[in-house]
């Protein structure tokens, strides 16, 4: 009984990044469409990257298809189908954060990313902007940077994650004035 | 009218799978034209240079590469200079792996752990240099090759170790907050403290210039090729489709470097240790399959070394297939580990060159030699050891087929994945020696990645043979100007293992419980 009316006191650390992982090019854009309303809008390049997957995979599973047709080689059939299927499957999966669209109702008075729970726009605190080093051992390691919304009951929800600081920064201010919040900037040097 | 209908459509039927017959045969041919048009053009246009690289000296009855002479000399001198770094230090090694020197709390974002550095390590060494290269090792060299190989790998050790200590301590951070290290970093700083700093940019851009070259030859022209002989032994698809496996390599690999999709990239170095696994684990139940003919495969390993038999010039013959091949393997002394090594969080440099000297000892002593052993056991690999029966990939898989069918199938997706990996690695080799060269921007660097893919389609497409010279070529000759620049620069890696040594000794570098973990 003791246990239940002891109150726990959670630190939210605000410097750490919420993802590990950010693509190395602009995914998304703030738009401001009204008064009453903004969204994170994709962008075309990162359409197009995913797209090259569901298009090569495609191609196999057809090419596979074709095979099936025209030859008796099913080793070869299964094996072009199975990369096809699995690449094709990659796409989609890549594709799916950039066709939910993650929006600000400012009628409905609600966030929606189309995946977490929805946060009801009072109960936005701040935004903050994070910044991250996306480390491979063999290829290119990259900043990337983060923008989270925190909410009053400690939640913390990303909203962008790309490596346009720039571009980062000015969809930050525009959706502090929308949200009329104050956005709390934890970029920090980071050493190797 | 139903009968005419039919008898038309029989006849576009006819017509069309004829006319798809005939497109394809010209198809063929027009392929087969670009091929020798390609081979040629490498031929007469590169040929001075492959000769130059391999310049040969006659050694008894064979002709001597200098280059393999003088990469086996280097890690020589650096084995006796390091005191035996590779033997005397491996435990220190393998306990920084497990993390014995770093603070359990101390862990950051983004750090990967002991176990993830360990298998990242393994996945990128694992490859077809293990597979295809120890095909091509043993069927000019015979199995004496193996010997030869080992103790490559063995001497190799120590300058790896070398160069990716080098790697991490002279890396930079360039304006785009992106960072590089490697030899071109380390030969024109390090020298340039030295006091030499024209032959440091001198040898910088030698060796950023020949990156290039390697990077688009071995790190990908070879990969591809091998990718879809590797499709052609194991399904019967014809060497002229190889177009497609190209564009199809070519647009993944377009996705990872043009788009920076991180995704595929972390889904590959998933993937890669697994299959590095698969491949492990075939080669062990070929080995346990046939366990009583082990000891022959090993009497004829060393027999093959000190005798040459059946090997054009003899023991040299098969020294310098077994060098050759195992510096494609383990890349020691090139210098294109200190590249990728230098991206690595750590303060102290000598800890990522204790790491690394793992690596050629797994690629080559164990993994290698685990090949050679499938090839020997099998016996498809016949004297005269010319070249002129099964070779390279497809040695190695007809061998392994030999205890199991289904074997052909685990290597060819082995061997994609393999290639592909290959591919990424040595596009950042490549783009980080262009970016030394013409400097950061995204037009530059666009251009470089651009090229490289419709290298990757180029390499899958065309038949081999001036072209694999010059892969070969320009690989090796990272290796002049890395070890010039090894020589002058080895007594500071050797002040850093001191440094490193004494303060463990002393106690300034804790240890920790390794096993609470």
């Amino acid at each position: 009984m003791d246990n239940m009316n002891t109150h726990v006191n959670l630190t939210i650390d605000l410097n750490r990044p919420l993802l590990k992982e950010g693509p190395d090019f602009l995914s998304h854009k703030v738009i401001i469409k009204t008064n009453e309303y903004a969204y994170l809008r994709p962008t075309i390049t990162a359409m197009l990257f995913c797209m090259v997957y569901i298009v090569i995979g495609s191609c196999l599973i057809g090419l596979a298809i074709y095979l099936l047709i025209m030859s008796i080689k099913y080793d070869l059939v299964i094996f072009v189908g199975g990369f096809g299927i699995a690449i094709t499957t990659f796409g989609l999966t890549l594709i799916q954060p950039f066709l939910r669209r993650a929006s600000f109702d400012k009628t409905s008075g609600v966030f929606d990313n189309r995946r977490d729970r929805d946060v009801k726009l009072h109960h936005i605190t701040s935004l903050q902007i994070n910044n991250k080093r996306v480390q491979r051992k063999h290829a290119l390691s990259y900043h990337c940077f983060e923008l989270n919304l925190l909410t009053e009951h400690g939640r913390r929800i990303n909203l962008l994650n790309h490596n346009n600081e720039a571009q980062l920064l000015n969809d930050a201010q525009l959706l502090a004035a929308f949200l009329n919040v104050e956005i709390t900037d934890c970029r920090r040097e980071i050493i190797l | 009218m139903i009968k005419i209908r039919a008898l038309i459509s029989l006849f576009l039927a006819g017509f069309s799978v004829n006319l798809l017959a005939e497109e394809m045969s010209e198809f063929s041919q027009s392929i087969d034209g670009i091929s020798k048009t390609v081979d040629g053009f490498f031929n007469d246009y590169t040929g001075w240079f492959v000769g130059l690289i391999f310049k040969s000296v006659p050694v008894g009855e064979a002709s001597f590469p200098i280059i393999v002479g003088w990469l086996l000399l280097a890690a020589l001198i650096f084995t006796i200079y390091f005191g035996f770094v590779q033997f005397k230090r491996v435990g220190l090694a393998i306990n920084i792996i497990k993390g014995k020197y770093t603070d359990p709390n101390s862990k950051e974002d983004g750090e990967v752990s002991h176990f993830q550095a360990l298998t990242t390590a393994l996945s990128g060494t694992v490859g077809l240099g293990n597979i295809a290269g120890v095909g091509a090792a043993l069927a000019i060299g015979g199995p004496g090759a193996t010997f030869w190989m080992i103790v490559c790998g063995l001497l190799g050790m120590a300058s790896k170790f070398c160069e990716c200590t080098l790697g991490v301590k002279y890396r930079t951070v360039l304006p785009s907050g992106a960072i590089s290290g490697g030899p071109m970093y380390y030969l024109s700083q390090g020298l340039g403290e030295k006091g030499f700093v024209g032959l440091g940019k001198a040898l910088a851009i030698g060796f950023a210039l020949m990156c290039i070259l390697g990077s688009l030859g071995g790190g990908n022209m070879f990969q591809a090729n091998q990718a879809h002989a590797m499709l052609n032994y194991a399904f019967d698809v014809p060497s002229e489709y190889g177009v497609i496996t190209g564009i199809v390599l070519a647009s993944l690999v377009f996705s990872v470097i043009v788009g920076g999709m991180p995704s595929i990239a972390s889904v590959t170095e998933r993937i890669v240790p697994w299959m590095a696994a698969l491949y492990v684990g075939m080669s062990v139940i070929v080995i346990v399959a046939n366990i009583d003919q082990v000891g022959t495969a090993f009497g004829a390993i060393f027999e093959g070394a000190f005798t040459g038999s059946g090997v054009a010039g003899g023991i040299i013959g098969a020294l310098i297939q077994g060098l050759k091949r195992a510096t494609f393997s383990n890349e020691a002394g090139v210098g294109s580990a200190a590249i990728a090594h230098s991206a690595v969080k750590t303060k102290e440099p000598v800890t990522e060159g204790l790491v690394s000297l793992l690596e050629p000892f797994i690629d080559t002593v164990v993994i290698c030699t685990m090949t050679a052993l499938v090839i020997t056991i099998a016996g498809l690999n016949t004297a005269p050891f010319d070249g002129g029966g099964l070779t390279g990939v497809t040695l190695t898989a007809a061998s392994f087929t030999a205890t199991a069918g289904i074997f052909k199938y685990l290597l060819a997706l082995a061997v994609i994945m393999f290639a592909f990996s290959t591919m990424i690695s040595w596009s950042y080799y490549g783009l980080k020696a262009w970016t030394y060269l013409f400097g950061e921007g995204k037009k530059t660097e666009l251009v470089f990645k651009l090229m490289f893919c419709f290298f990757v389609i180029v390499g899958a497409t065309i038949q081999f043979g001036a072209v694999i010279d010059f892969s070969d070529a320009a690989i090796f000759a990272m290796s002049i100007f890395n070890i010039i620049g090894l020589y002058f620069l080895m007594p500071i890696v050797k002040k850093e293992l001191k440094s490193f040594i004494d303060r463990i000794d002393s106690g300034e570098i804790k240890s920790y419980d390794t096993k609470s973990k």
